[in-house]
């Protein structure tokens, strides 16, 4: 009683998969996203009788701190964590930015600016080395790192006020009805920082680390380092947010609350944009497309007359609606 | 004689109270192909991992081309020349395959030729890993590996999940190696293709080398089979003679299955289990037992076939619906079944919770009264009674039996239950399972130790390849087993 050897027949090649298939799967939410997103600024156009520059203007530059802490939360989830402290760090960027730009020249602003991004970068970068050479969970010392920078910033800033140059101002987000600033900066973002270093080793390294460690490990790759760089990376997306934000409201605004409720926004943002909690997977592009599309479900029900309260409603139930569909999307797959 | 490749000397390597190698001397020469054979658990892995620098060994010492080599990551273990295929090819699902070449650093050009020479070049390098099938990304892992050009190709257990004629192909590969003087270690189950390709093996058990010889020789396999299990041991008790006690009168067929596909491929597994059986399954790393008892404890379901439980057909949808007609299964991860944070009552009773009442606050009295019954009957070391984890391993097991026993079952899965688990408890467990059978239960044990057949079995079955390949007394020899195990024709029965 026993099986003879199997012959030798030849096992087929697997299919490969067609270039539709894959660009449903890759591209396919980052679409959707966009679809909606057209969708409801066809909606707010037709809303507004003269929609023109100043309303998108107004549309950009208000969300673009949302967008970059989107960006910034993003990266952190692409490398298997989730940083509790984005809006923090940007609520601190935004109260030191303000605090030393007051009455200063425009040269002395942008190097101001350069250099609290670059403390920003510094400052992510140690919570991640922290939360990687304790092994604590990100969530954990992210909270925690929250409740430092909420406090530094009180130190920096102990009351709203603090201020920066008009010709920084317009440099940045625009004047009102000038739209393309902020447009140019998002872009500039995604393409000149984000696309590089997505093609790079490191790129791949974080989406690896983010996808499974321990293969990622026996790929040769330096699992503790590349989390940090990403903490880096997320450190200059929110230290450039709360330079916007500065440039946006010409202050500093000191308030802790402001901070987390960025944090839950951009981690909504990030639900919403297509990047897999779980890490490895997903791009920027979606979740900034998600933030805008948050900032302009009130605007929305604002147009329509309703209490804004019931935005909020509202917003909480288009992300709900909006994952499942797209986990429904995605269950054809994972069953493969 | 000429320098070794590599040499391995002395290596030893603890994990916490677990010794996975004691002392193991391993040495390839150039130009060979090098079988590492052993058991389950005899340390294969663990010596693969850290020939290839994923962990460090705790004495002694590794030599490539005679000098010594600290090897402290897979990138530095690829520098030296020593380049591995592991069991689960290390790709990451959610990058494309050029994105995890680029990863490691290997050249895509030279992966595509080494595709090409494979006969594979039809796969694409732009297609997702998470969209591949397992044996492709397995050749795909190795071409990447050859890309480096190493002296010592490490390849463990890679002919396991292919195909024939992709396993071929492997062969073919390590021909060539050997042509150009370089050197391939090779592990596997697999003892015909050991035998008809490699130079030389070495025998781990126990976390020691055993034996080092030409596995090609006369008697080759036997040898092989002799090191790998060593001792017999008589058992504590005399199974074979309460055996014989044992009335063998008609008894109900309490578990049927029939042509159970574990994979769309395989051929289908059928096999019957009496109350008050014990049906010992002996099988290979890999040949579809963790989906099979997945799939009868409703944890997985089956590609095709059907499982009949006291002649009705079951077909849950959720191991809750197996566990009321009474299958309950004993997975072989203790932890991931228990609690290991919470206590040990709160571990028996869970099981308990459906009968205790659906609704509204739990009866503590009786339930106190089931799982102390429970306690006592399994004789569970209760110093450690407030978090499951602190317990032992053989503990956990016994506690991992004890909560079926208080919510009460019928036919129990057992798999591969005394892994990892001290001489002495068992024979408790063995004692346990026998009883259990006695009181009425049908019982199908899966394990990774043959001696166990003979010891606490009513009949063996031999699975191999997601098929059953031969049903056997339980008196049959452990050479027997294994060589039905391979695959192989038992000719002296």
């Amino acid at each position: 009683m026993s099986s003879a050897p199997p012959a030798a027949t030849a096992t087929p090649l697997p299919q490969p998969s067609s270039r539709a298939t894959r660009f449903r799967r890759r591209q396919g939410w980052v679409v959707g996203v966009a679809l909606l997103f057209g969708a409801l600024v066809f909606w707010r156009y037709s809303q507004i009788p003269a929609f023109g520059p100043f309303e998108i203007r107004g549309i950009v530059a208000g969300t673009l701190t949302l967008a970059l802490l989107a960006m910034a939360q993003s990266v952190i989830v692409i490398s298997g964590g989730i940083d509790l402290s984005v809006g923090a760090m940007m609520v601190l960027a935004n109260c030191i930015a303000a605090r030393l730009m007051l009455d200063q020249d425009l040269g002395p602003v942008i190097l101001i600016a350069l250099l609290v991004i670059a403390v920003a970068m510094v400052l992510s970068g140690l919570i991640g080395a922290a939360a990687v050479v304790s092994g604590v969970p990100d969530i954990v010392v992210t909270l925690a790192a929250s409740f430092v920078l909420s406090g530094l910033a009180l130190i920096v800033l102990d009351s709203p006020g603090g201020g920066t140059h008009p010709r920084f101002q317009e440099l940045l987000v625009g004047g009102f009805d000038e739209p393309l600033p902020a447009t140019l900066l998002l872009v500039a973002v995604l393409g000149l920082v984000w696309l590089p270093f997505k093609r790079s080793r490191l790129g791949i390294a974080t989406y690896a680390v983010g996808s499974d460690r321990a293969a990622a490990f026996l790929s040769g790759v330096r699992v503790g380092r590349t989390r940090v760089i990403a903490y880096v990376m997320a450190g200059f997306f929110s230290g450039l947010a709360g330079v916007v934000t500065t440039a946006f409201t010409g202050s500093g605004e000191p308030r802790a609350s402001i901070g987390a409720t960025a944090t839950l926004t951009s981690v909504a943002a990030v639900v919403l944009g297509g990047v897999a909690l779980l890490g490895g997977s997903g791009t920027l592009l979606g979740p900034v497309l998600a933030a805008f599309c948050l900032a302009l479900i009130p605007a929305l029900m604002l147009g329509l007359g309703w209490d804004p309260n019931y935005a909020e409603v509202a917003r909480g139930i288009i992300i709900i609606v909006v994952v499942m569909i797209g986990g429904l999307v995605q269950i054809p797959r994972r069953s493969r | 004689m000429t320098e070794p490749l590599l040499q391995a000397t002395a290596v030893a390597k603890a994990f916490g109270p677990v010794v996975a190698l004691r002392e193991v001397d391993l040495s390839v020469a150039p130009g060979e192909v090098h079988a590492l054979l052993g058991a389950n658990g005899a340390g294969k892995s663990t010596l693969v991992k850290i020939l290839t620098g994923v962990l460090h060994h705790d004495s002694g010492t590794v030599a490539v081309n005679g000098a010594q080599v600290e090897l402290r990551s897979p990138t530095e273990a690829r520098a030296r020349g020593l380049a591995p295929v592991y069991q689960d090819p290390a790709m990451i699902g959610d990058l494309t395959v050029e994105q995890n070449l680029r990863l490691t650093g290997a050249d895509p050009a030279k992966v595509r030729h080494e595709l090409a020479e494979m006969d594979l070049d039809g796969l694409d390098l732009d297609e997702q890993v998470r969209d591949i099938p397992l044996p492709f990304l397995r050749m795909l892992d190795l071409a990447r590996a050859l890309a480096f050009d190493p002296q010592l190709l490490v390849l463990d257990e890679i002919t396991a999940a292919l195909p024939p004629d992709l396993s071929d192909r492997v062969f073919a590969i390590m021909a060539r190696w050997k042509e150009r003087n370089r050197s391939v270690l090779f592990i596997s189950h697999r003892l015909a293709e050991v035998r008809q390709h490699c130079d030389m093996c070495t025998v781990l058990r126990d976390g020691r080398d055993v034996a080092s010889f030409h596995p090609g020789s006369e008697g080759g396999e036997s040898q092989i089979v002799a090191a790998m299990l060593a001792e017999a041991g008589a058992g504590v008790r005399d199974v074979a003679r309460e055996r014989a006690a044992r009335a063998e009168g008609e008894r109900a067929q309490r578990l049927v299955v029939r042509d159970l596909l574990i994979d769309r491929q395989d051929a289908g597994v059928s096999f019957e289990v009496a109350a008050g059986e014990v049906l010992g399954l002996a099988a290979l790393e890999g040949q579809g037992q963790d989906r099979l008892f997945e799939i009868l404890s409703g944890n997985v379901r089956a590609a095709g076939g059907e499982i009949l439980v006291d002649g009705q057909a079951l077909r849950a949808r959720h191991p809750y619906d197996a566990i009321r007609r009474g299958v309950v299964l004993v997975p072989s991860n203790r932890l991931l079944a228990l609690l290991p944070q919470r206590p040990i009552r709160e571990n028996i009773a869970i099981p308990l919770f459906n009968r205790l009442g659906r609704w509204g606050p739990i009866n503590a009295g009786r339930e106190r009264r089931q799982v102390q019954d429970a306690v006592t009957r399994l004789s569970i070391d209760t110093r450690a009674a407030a978090q499951a984890r602190r317990l032992s391993g053989g503990n956990q097991q016994k506690l991992t039996i004890g909560r079926w026993l208080a919510a009460g079952f019928r036919t129990l899965l057992l798999f591969d239950p005394t892994r990892g688990i001290d001489v002495g408890t068992k024979h408790q467990i063995y004692d346990l399972i026998r009883e259990l059978a006695d009181g009425g239960a049908a019982i199908v044990m899966f394990t990774s130790e043959l001696r166990e057949i003979a010891l606490v079995c009513d009949r063996a079955a031999v699975l191999h390849n997601g098929a059953i390949v031969a049903e056997m007394p339980p008196t049959a020899s452990e050479s027997d087993l294994l060589t039905a195990a391979h695959g192989l024709e038992v000719t002296a029965v």
